[in-house]
């Protein structure tokens, strides 16, 4: 029957999985190019204020998760102190700003750079360990960070915290939002970017083999520890970035705020709440996290960490794979039926 | 530094370790039973501490004998944490999911710890706690005399129940080999409810210690979480009797930093010791290659 033949083209999915996964990122492409574009043209649409500073915020966490999912969503490994790069991005581009009096643009430039190698050589140590040690060891960084920050106070301003210069010359508060609207939304195109590349290549298919099972994938040859170290740095040098560029937007780094597991723990659930195996899952998290966590910030402060602690308990226990693999797969139960062995076997049979 | 302010600072640091070594045992018995890591132990630590100031304010109970009433309530929310949230992940994944959901759990606890207490700085004063001895010319504190007392009976308690009773011959059997253990019989389900509810006993001695030595606030607990991972990860993750060993040393050298540089560097030690320990030694110095694994 033509119709059983039609129905199992599936036999052949080694060739078309490929053909479809370079469509698929063909298309991400273009959608990331799009995001942007809306994004960046947000500003030109919402003129109050008080929507454009959260527009930041909301760009900015895009981009943070999203470098977090870099290692989060490729190996699997739950990092809690991405805090401590967005801290010590922030206090890296001040301090260079203050101290050396160039312009803000290559204080940020050299954050870049600086924070790529730090990253690296934490990444090389708190790799060593897996598991929740790991979770332990980056926790550990966020309160390292914040003992630092306070503790050298000649450089840092201590306690007291620090103040930046800006990057843009605008005098209105709502005209330097939109700026830095702009701005996290291009550093966005370039994660997302790269993310999707990474997702297509050999890089890529060897930091997931660390993610499914990481031994075999040593054994099969993977250079596992460089591969994860790489990820780990390349994330972490996004979110320094975002650090940096955050303490030109504020003007003012406060050392409690920015070392914070808060910050770390928004980034993961995130990238859960959308889901960390898709490029669009951490930004899909950040669009529906920022905007609520900002309602109740103004509305029920007193329980704003409540409400935060229980929606990351419920991601954890009722949908740890993400709101985009749940549709995907009510999607694709819906659209189904009729690739399903049982009938094809049956229409075969007859 | 002087010779007396040396002894003074190891003193002090010995005092401490005590309080360290009975909440790192809460966390290796944690990590035994289920492999996991309860972040949110120091927060019912801290919850502990509010429990006891709430009925030492309210009804006048002295916060030492607030225990008979803190205990049993932690052990029943621990088995209720263990049965209803924990025991709920499942999959290959579990070990990063617990810690996400511990931290969930703590991040609720501080909320609602602020929402009640709001954010100052709390404390007890009773009578005993002010004095101190005065020993060949160091100052030693009462209430830090105490809460040592305290956490040291605790600990001794523990070690003699998982060593001597049959229920922590099968709570070693359940951390040796979950499999095994259920082939010839152990309840293991069963026991590692009850050993989450002991973990959380502990925390509520803990929190009532805690409540006399110093002062406190909601969110204090992330401090503690990350100095008492440490001691776990620099004794062993899983090994009790390792744990209680680093905790008193990582708490010496802590004094000893304290009064000779400041307490922000004393604050780093644990850090620098983390890191130390996982370069050179990453399955700590007591533990066994479980640690590397989890």
């Amino acid at each position: 029957m033509p119709s059983a033949i039609d129905a199992s083209p599936r036999s052949q999915t080694g060739q078309s999985g490929v053909v479809a996964q370079r469509r698929r990122q063909a298309w991400n492409y273009v959608a990331v190019l799009a995001l942007v574009a809306v994004l960046a043209a947000g500003p030109v649409v919402v003129t109050n204020s008080y929507y454009r500073y959260a527009g930041v915020l909301m760009v900015m966490y895009m981009v943070m998760a999203t470098s977090w999912n870099l290692v989060g969503g490729f190996t699997g490994y739950v990092s809690l102190g991405h805090a401590a790069f967005f801290g010590f991005g922030a206090y890296c581009t001040g301090i260079i700003a203050n101290e050396s009096r160039t312009s803000v643009i290559l204080a940020l430039l050299a954050t870049v750079g600086i924070c790529a190698v730090v990253g690296a050589v934490i990444g090389i140590v708190a790799l060593r360990v897996r598991g929740s040690s790991f979770v332990i060891v980056t926790i550990a960084l966020v309160y390292m960070g914040s003992l630092l920050a306070q503790g050298l106070r000649s450089l840092t301003g201590g306690s007291g915290g620090l103040d930046v210069a800006g990057l843009y010359s605008f005098s209105g508060r709502a005209a330097r939002h939109a700026a830095y609207i702009v701005t996290f939304a291009v550093l966005l195109g370039v994660v997302m970017w790269l993310w999707n590349f990474i997702d297509g290549t050999k890089f890529g298919m060897g930091l997931k083999a660390v993610r499914e099972d990481e031994d075999r994938a040593q054994s099969l040859g993977v250079n596992t520890t460089a591969f994860k170290v790489v990820a780990f740095a390349l994330s972490a040098t996004f979110v320094g970035s975002a650090g940096g560029i955050y303490a030109t937007w504020t003007g003012f780094i406060d050392p409690i705020f920015v070392f914070s597991v808060q910050i770390s723990a928004q980034l993961v659930l995130m990238s859960l709440l959308g889901g960390t195996r898709s490029l669009w899952g951490p930004v899909l998290g950040a669009a529906i996290i920022v905007p609520s966590s900002e309602f109740f910030l103004v509305n029920l402060p007193e329980y704003h960490l409540v409400t935060m602690g229980v929606m990351l308990g419920a991601v954890v226990l009722l949908m740890p794979n993400g709101i985009i693999a749940t549709l995907r797969r009510l999607w694709v139960r819906r659209r189904a039926p009729a690739a399903s062995i049982r009938e094809v076997a049956g229409a075969v049979g007859a | 530094m002087t010779r007396s302010l040396f002894i003074q600072s190891v003193v002090f640091g010995i005092l401490s370790g005590g309080v360290y070594a009975l909440l790192a045992s809460g966390l290796s018995l944690y990590f035994g039973v289920m492999r996991i890591v309860q972040i949110a132990h120091p927060a019912f630590l801290f919850l502990g501490a509010y429990l006891t100031y709430s009925l030492h304010n309210r009804f006048d109970i002295d916060p030492l004998l607030t225990m008979p009433i803190t205990v049993p309530l932690f052990f029943v929310t621990g088995m209720a944490i263990q049965r209803l949230l924990l025991a709920r992940l499942r999959d290959e994944n579990a070990a990063m999911m617990s810690v996400l959901l511990t931290f969930a759990i703590a991040v609720v606890v501080e909320g609602g710890l602020s929402a009640v207490y709001t954010g100052s700085y709390r404390s007890i004063d009773v009578e005993y706690a002010k004095k101190a001895f005065d020993w060949f010319g160091v100052r030693i504190p009462r209430d830090r005399v105490i809460g040592l007392v305290v956490a040291g009976a605790t600990l001794m308690l523990l070690f003699a129940v998982l060593r001597y009773s049959r229920y922590g011959r099968s709570l070693r059997a359940t951390m040796q080999h979950p499999e095994a253990a259920r082939l010839v019989g152990v309840e293991t389900e069963r026991v590692r409810a009850i050993g989450f509810g002991i973990g959380m006993a502990t925390a509520a001695v803990g929190g009532a210690v805690l409540s006399i030595i110093t002062t406190f606030f909601p969110s204090g607990h992330w401090e503690w979480i990350a100095r008492l991972m440490a001691i776990i990860v620099v004794g062993g993750l899983g090994s009790v009797g390792g744990a209680a060993v680093a905790a008193f040393v990582l708490g010496i050298i802590e004094a000893v930093v304290q009064s000779w540089l400041s307490p922000v560097w004393a604050g780093m030690v644990f850090y620098l010791f983390l890191f130390v320990t996982l370069i050179f030694r990453p399955q700590g110095f007591f533990g066994g290659r479980l640690a590397q694994r989890y």
